[in-house]
């Protein structure tokens, strides 16, 4: 395969993920709204915000990290999504995966949130780093039960591989990971909560109050750009999971429905939930899912799980 | 036999003297006391050289070179307790000038009052 | 060739003469005094030149005409030689020493001083036991009067007490010896064996040893000797603690033969006792010539252990021990002593004043260094023998009583020294400059120790120039001294290069020549950075280069000594640069006892260790080398204390912190390293010997946890450099975790990690040090904003951030991959969960350092901050520019590591082009790289195309809650940033293990207090010691 072509599927498969993504966005936001007792914004309004914030005349920056910052996390999204295999099977949306496995895709993450994290710092505005302060360690917390589930993972398929994980799953959905290894799909779906940052884990961003949160003094077109990325990025994490998880999908549509239910799953929960205290979370991370994770280690690897 | 008896009476001394030593609190009588355990040692180091019966190992008119040896008591610890006399007697000296310095400087005779230095 | 029996004669005769002589004028009489002395000092060192050089047969000297046993006779041998040569010698040197005193005093004192010299002579040579009573009364008789050579009411009241306790000692003495003729019918020592005494006569036998037992002042019967060093003038008090000793020790070694093995085997204990509680209780001291009292009775403590616990061993080895230790006591003990006399300062606080006198303060520091045992003094030479006959003999009680005791004798003197060094003397009147005739002798003591340990070095053991080179970087500097720093700067750096171009070809290995990498040429370019130093910045370049050739020589070292050697050098020379920081008092000290501690492990994981067959470096040489099991462990811990793992770390962030910015990145960058060779050292002998019990599974943990502590601690903290010293320890214990795997994949992540560390922690240090330069603050929140002011040093800490947290595309991505995957294959999943959890952490503290200090708002008094110097810029680039090699093209460092770990293991991975494939998954670094600039591009360039003109605002010009902010320090959220956190984690983020050691500091205190209250300071209560003690010994002993 070309550079040229691969580039070319490259962007046919970042412009459906990030369509996708934001479409999810509104679907959210509608259906916080409706759970609130509102009418909610249109389905389509996060493309609208885009264009909005994108189009306004004014731009103010606080310096050159600043100005890298939205890059950095738009660059994060962008490479998170492309080094994991979409649709298992696809060219088109095999992306850069030949780069690296598993373990890339899991650091690769961390260069947007890093890099927005220090655009956001440069903001010098008290919320953003109280905002990332959160954030970090929020993620340091949830970071571990995923970690811990996709060793179970690894263990299990003997492999870091995403395209195999997924390969080893196919043939009937007893074959998912959801089925032949529960307690590593608890651990990861609770962490995939702190990584969707809803409620009751919305301590970085507190969106519905104060402006709170790294992007506070974010405008115009460097708000655009998060807000791209935050449709594309989504993608990626759902798309992960669903590889590791639920089996991946072979076509579009599969990919599309199981994503939808993965990520609501997160939506309901935050629907439903208040908002927990900083130290509260990082608790709640710390004990259960860390404990189904190591639970869901041990049925692997030392009681013979599934094999 | 008079020979476990000065051994006895010299062994007494001693622990007379460490007795002493250990429980008089006043600088001079320690120093007596070291000299009575100085004396009990004299007299044991004599005791372990008397044989019964036999003379100083002198050779004067009543010793003559050569029957010496059956005459005379073993003259080794007669050599030796001379010298250890002497010693004693120097080290005594030696404490009692220290004494006198000490109460000059103190004014003070007892042990206990020289505890200024210690830990 | 004179007859040694003048010796006596000639100090009788002049010792009578003197005080006619007098009349004529003391200068007649001291010149005659002075002679004497000379006389003893040529006549013995005549002998001994014979005796070594010419193997002439001992001297047997008859009195009085008749053979003994009918008279007395004396006997000069080479040991006697050796004994009386440096007894001597102190005796004229104090002489000299008192020079002052003598000139002015009552012509007795003069009589009196050679009077005892003359009895040290007699009871060193004679053989004849009654004579030796005669000797030792001469001796103490006029030491008791010499005591009194000032005369106040201490020394008054302390001689009274020496003389009491000296005058029970004697009684004993003379029972014993008549006692033993009584039942042997002899007095000669030529006559006499350990057969002769059975039964009854065995009591005599006692009397007679312990007596002399007591004269070397056992622990607790030893009270009225402390109360005489402390008050009695230096001069003489060095005369008793070395001279006198040294003859009563001999006769102790006279009559060893003679006693039984239950004998000599309490008294070794009893010396190991008095060895290990007198320095226990030292640790209380703050007299400083107490404190040498105790030192002094701890060492001849040892030196009676040494004495009875070496009676196996091979003879050059056993004089090597004695011989060592004896020499190191006497001429670092009394050089101390005599330093006590010159700096007249009662408090080992207030010998800060000697820092007025450099040459002083240079023999301080060796006869404090050579005191401690530390290379290349002959006590070192000593120690290390002694530990590996201790080991051989299984003596492990005495072992670990002496390696603990060496250990408070170290901290104590240590303390001191660091005090004298850096603690502010501003309030005390500075020191009046001694005479010449005072400062002599100390310096000739300190020359004498060096040539001494030079010859022992160069003949004993045969070492190399390298191997010295070492000590020759910090007399060469400290010659050159004067000159300019950067002068210096670049002479070390020619140096280094010519180091390195020495020991390549020795260099037999490719592990030998990563290390070599990581240790020379990481230095080289650390050492840029110190380029920026003002001045002459005397004393640092020997220092550091004395460190760097250490570590060069780490590599090369074909022996253990060599090794541990090097290890020592580059223990000693690592303090001596941390002490340079400012307020760097404690944490040297506590680096160097945390060392020490970690050395003495060595020493004795050493001595467990069978000796490497082949003469390659020890590196190599350790394949074929079966360790046991306890050789494993101890000197894992060893290693892994230098490497500050969990438990032993606590030296880690004082040392880190507190040491000059420039030193810091050594430190952490390589010497941590060295630790971490060292383990890899154990390892690869563990690779093909592995004992039954699976000492690096525990390591792994170990070093799992390390990493996550790590990262917490460096999480909470406000001070840049601490932060990064937990960060180091952090990123350490994802190395040793990785080296314990004991994997192919495992020790490619460990030198992986070890190479990359290097990197940017040197990187980050250097530009801490450039904040640090232009701040003159680490404390973080009180910075903020410097991005605009140091947008180079910003881009530095940005990269190197980015390389520690391990996100890609940089060089720490491969780190975690390699890691992670080795953790994975080997099965230790759990652990690998652990390093997950630390390396997310991780992030807190990166983000915190690069956030507070570059980010947010920028303080009003930095508002003139420049851009670091370009000395602290060309380093942290250097080794960006190496990042971004290694990120780009992983495969350079990839390959070679591979090779080297396959040494050992089959390759568990495969190189296709540019991707390594493990069991697990793949990764190519250079695709990575390029999608990361692609999909970083894009945005870039859309985000300028469409915001080309973006409005810049200035500070303060933020949405703040309708309201203008104050001031840069209300707005910059930076104190306590994740206070949140550790809210969280509640008791999780106790430091326990400060807590730990602090506690056991504490009771080794509290114990060392407890137990000096024995010495009431009672000289009754110190008789009835002395017959407690007897009585204890006796029925220690079992004697009927």
């Amino acid at each position: 395969m070309s550079l040229a072509t691969q580039i070319f599927y490259a962007v046919i498969s970042v412009t459906v993920a990030t369509a996708y993504g934001l479409t999810l966005g509104g679907i959210t936001r509608k259906i916080y709204a409706r759970v609130h007792g509102r009418f909610g914004p249109p389905v389509w309004q996060p493309f609208l915000d885009i264009i909005q914030t994108s189009g306004r005349r004014v731009s103010v920056s606080h310096g050159n990290m600043f100005l890298l910052g939205p890059v950095f996390r738009l660059a994060g999204g962008l490479g998170t999504y492309l080094f994991i295999p979409v649709i298992y099977g696809s060219a088109v949306f095999s992306n850069f995966s030949m780069a690296g496995d598993l373990l890339l895709v899991m650091y690769f993450v961390f260069f947007g949130q890093l890099g927005m994290a220090l655009g956001a710092g440069q903001g010098g505005h008290p919320y953003s780093p109280i905002g990332i302060a959160r954030g970090l360690a929020q993620m340091s917390t949830f970071e571990l039960p995923f970690a811990l589930a996709v060793i179970a993972v690894a263990i299990q398929y003997n492999s870091l591989n995403i395209t195999s994980i997924v390969a080893a799953q196919q043939g009937g959905f007893m074959n998912w990971t959801l089925f032949t290894n529960p307690l590593a799909v608890v651990a990861a779906m609770i962490s995939l909560l702190g990584m969707n940052m809803h409620s009751p884990f919305s301590i970085v961003l507190a969106p519905q109050e104060i402006p709170i949160g790294p992007p506070i003094e974010m405008n115009s077109g460097f708000l655009s750009i998060l807000q791209t990325n935050r449709g594309l990025f989504a993608a990626a994490k759902l798309v992960l999971f669903m590889n590791l998880f639920f089996g991946g999908a072979t076509n579009l549509l599969e990919m599309v429905a199981k994503t939808f239910f993965i990520y609501m799953f997160s939506v309901f929960v935050g629907a439903a939930y208040p908002r927990f205290r900083p130290e509260q979370s990082f608790r709640f991370f710390l004990k259960w899912p860390t404990i189904a994770g190591i639970l869901s280690i041990i049925y692997i690897a030392y009681l013979g799980g599934t094999s | 036999m008079i020979s476990s008896y000065t051994l006895i009476l010299g062994i007494a001394l001693l622990i007379i003297g460490f007795y002493a030593m250990l429980t008089r609190k006043n600088l001079i009588k320690m120093v007596i006391g070291f000299s009575i355990a100085d004396t009990g040692t004299h007299i044991i180091i004599v005791s372990l050289g008397y044989l019964r019966g036999k003379t100083a190992p002198i050779i004067d008119q009543a010793v003559s070179a050569v029957n010496a040896v059956q005459k005379v008591v073993d003259p080794i610890p007669s050599a030796l307790v001379l010298t250890a006399i002497v010693i004693g007697l120097a080290v005594t000296a030696v404490m009692l000038s220290f004494i006198v310095e000490m109460y000059r400087k103190n004014k003070s005779l007892s042990i206990d009052d020289y505890q200024e230095l210690k830990w | 060739m004179v007859s040694p029996i003048y010796i006596l004669i000639l100090s009788l005769a002049v010792g009578f003469l003197l005080s006619i002589l007098d009349k004529g004028g003391r200068r007649l009489s001291l010149t005659a005094f002075y002679g004497v002395l000379t006389f003893n000092v040529a006549v013995v060192a005549d002998w001994l030149y014979r005796f070594v050089f010419h193997h002439v047969p001992n001297l047997v000297i008859n009195t009085a005409g008749f053979k003994a046993p009918i008279s007395i006779n004396l006997e000069l041998g080479v040991t006697e030689a050796f004994v009386l040569l440096f007894a001597n010698l102190t005796g004229l040197l104090a002489a000299v020493y008192l020079f002052r005193k003598f000139k002015e005093s009552q012509v007795s004192s003069l009589i009196l001083y050679l009077l005892l010299i003359m009895g040290v002579n007699g009871l060193v040579m004679t053989r004849d036991l009654f004579n030796m009573f005669v000797f030792l009364e001469i001796l103490s008789i006029s030491t008791f009067a010499l005591t009194a050579l000032t005369r106040n009411l201490k020394t008054l009241s302390s001689g009274f007490k020496y003389m009491i306790a000296g005058g029970v000692a004697s009684t004993f003495f003379l029972l014993g010896v008549v006692f033993v003729y009584y039942f042997t019918g002899s007095l000669n020592l030529g006559f006499l064996d350990a057969g002769q005494f059975t039964g009854v006569s065995l009591i005599a036998l006692f009397m007679l040893s312990v007596a002399v037992f007591i004269e070397l002042k056992p622990f607790p019967a030893n009270g009225w000797v402390l109360d005489v060093y402390q008050s009695v003038d230096s001069g003489i008090v060095s005369v008793i603690a070395v001279v006198n000793s040294a003859a009563v020790g001999f006769v102790f070694y006279k009559i060893m033969p003679l006693m039984p093995q239950n004998f000599l085997t309490v008294f070794g204990i009893a010396g190991v006792v008095t060895f290990f509680f007198s320095n226990m209780m030292g640790l209380k001291q703050e007299n400083a010539k107490r404190l040498l009292g105790y030192s002094s009775v701890g060492q001849m403590g040892l030196l009676m252990a040494v004495l009875v616990f070496t009676a196996n061993a091979p003879t050059n080895i056993r004089y090597l021990i004695i011989g060592g230790l004896f020499f190191n006591h006497l001429f670092s003990k009394a050089g101390l002593f005599w330093l006590a006399g010159i700096v007249k300062q009662e408090k080992t606080r207030d010998w800060t004043v000697l820092r007025n006198n450099k040459l002083l303060l240079v023999l301080f520091g060796l006869f404090i260094f050579a005191l401690s045992g530390l290379p290349p003094f002959p006590g070192f030479w000593a120690k290390w023998e002694f530990v590996k006959v201790l080991v051989d003999a299984k003596m492990f009680f005495v072992l670990t009583s002496v390696l603990v005791g060496s250990l408070f004798e170290l901290i104590f003197l240590f303390r001191w020294f660091t005090i004298t060094v850096k603690e502010d003397n501003s309030e005390l009147e500075p020191m009046a400059s001694p005479h010449g005739s005072m400062v002599l002798p100390a310096s000739v003591f300190g020359l004498l120790g060096s040539v001494a340990a030079f010859a022992v070095m160069k003949y004993f053991y045969g070492f190399g120039w390298l191997q010295v080179l070492p000590i020759g970087a910090v007399l060469f500097f400290y010659l050159t001294d004067f000159l300019p720093a950067k002068v210096k700067g670049f002479l070390s750096l020619g140096a280094i290069a010519g180091y390195g171009y020495c020991i390549y070809p020795l260099i037999e290995s490719n592990i030998q020549l990563f290390f070599g990498a990581i240790f020379i040429v990481g230095s080289a370019v650390n050492l840029i950075s110190t380029l920026n130093r003002k001045n002459q910045s005397r004393g640092f370049y020997g220092f550091l280069l004395m460190m760097i050739f250490s570590f060069g020589n780490l590599l090369i070292a074909t022996s253990y000594l060599e090794f541990f050697l090097s290890w020592e050098f580059m223990t000693i020379a690592s303090f001596l640069l941390i002490l340079r920081g400012r307020k760097a008092q404690k944490a040297s000290l506590m680096y160097m006892i945390f060392s020490t501690a970690g050395a003495y492990l060595l020493m004795a994981g050493f001595g467990f260790a069978p000796a490497p067959a082949s003469a390659s470096a020890l590196i190599l040489a350790i394949e074929s080398v079966n360790l046991p099991l306890i050789s494993i462990i101890v000197l894992a811990i060893g290693f892994m204390i230098k490497s500050g793992s969990l438990g032993v770390h606590i030296w880690l962030p004082e040392a880190h912190a507190e040491a000059e910015s420039d030193v810091s990145s050594f430190i952490s960058a390589i010497l941590l390293k060295a630790g971490v060779f060292g383990l890899m050292m154990v390892a690869i002998s563990y690779v093909s010997h592995a004992p039954s019990f699976d000492v690096f599974y525990w390591i792994g943990w170990i070093g799992v946890l390390t990493a996550l502590a790590g990262a917490f601690m460096a999480s909470f903290q406000e001070d840049a450099k601490r932060l990064l010293a937990y960060s180091s320890m952090s990123q350490v214990g994802y190395i040793v975790a990785a080296l314990a795997l004991i994997t192919h994949l495992g020790w490619v992540s460990a030198l992986y990690l070890v190479f990359n560390h290097m990197m940017f922690k040197s990187a980050l240090f250097i530009a801490v040090a450039g904040i640090y330069y232009r701040t003159h603050t680490r404390t973080m929140y009180k910075m903020g904003g410097l991005i605009s002011k140091m947008p180079w040093t910003f881009m530095t800490v940005l990269m190197c951030i980015i390389a520690v947290s391990g996100v890609p595309p940089l060089s720490g991505f491969g780190g975690k991959w390699l890691t992670y995957t080795a953790f994975i294959t080997k099965g230790w999943y759990l652990q690998a969960g652990v390093l997950f959890f630390a390396s997310g952490v991780s992030f807190l503290y990166l983000y915190r350092l690069i956030h507070t200090i570059f980010l947010g708002q920028l303080k009003y008094e930095h508002q003139e901050v420049r851009e670091a110097p370009v000395w602290f810029i060309i380093p942290q680039f250097i080794f960006l520019g190496a990042i971004m090699a290694i990120s780009m093209f992983p495969s350079l460092i990839i390959k070679p590591l591979n090779v080297i770990a396959m040494r050992y293991f089959d390759s568990s991975i495969q190189i296709e082009g540019l991707t390594i494939i493990s069991d697990l998954g793949y990764w190519n670094g250079n695709l990575i790289m390029y999608v990361t600039m692609g999909v970083f591009a894009v945005p870039f360039i859309l985000l300028l195309l469409v915001k080309g003109k973006t409005q810049k605002v200035k500070q303060f010009n933020i949405v703040y809650s309708a309201e203008r902010p104050e001031s840069p320090q209300t707005t910059h959220v930076a104190h306590n940033m994740y206070a949140h956190y550790r809210k969280a984690l509640g008791s999780w983020t106790v430091p326990r293990v400060e807590a730990f050691w602090s506690g056991v500091s504490e009771w080794a205190h509290a114990f060392g207090g407890f137990f000096r209250r024995v010495y009431t300071g009672n000289g009754q209560t110190y008789v009835l010691y002395i017959i407690m003690y007897i009585v204890v010994i006796y029925a220690v002993m079992g004697v009927q």
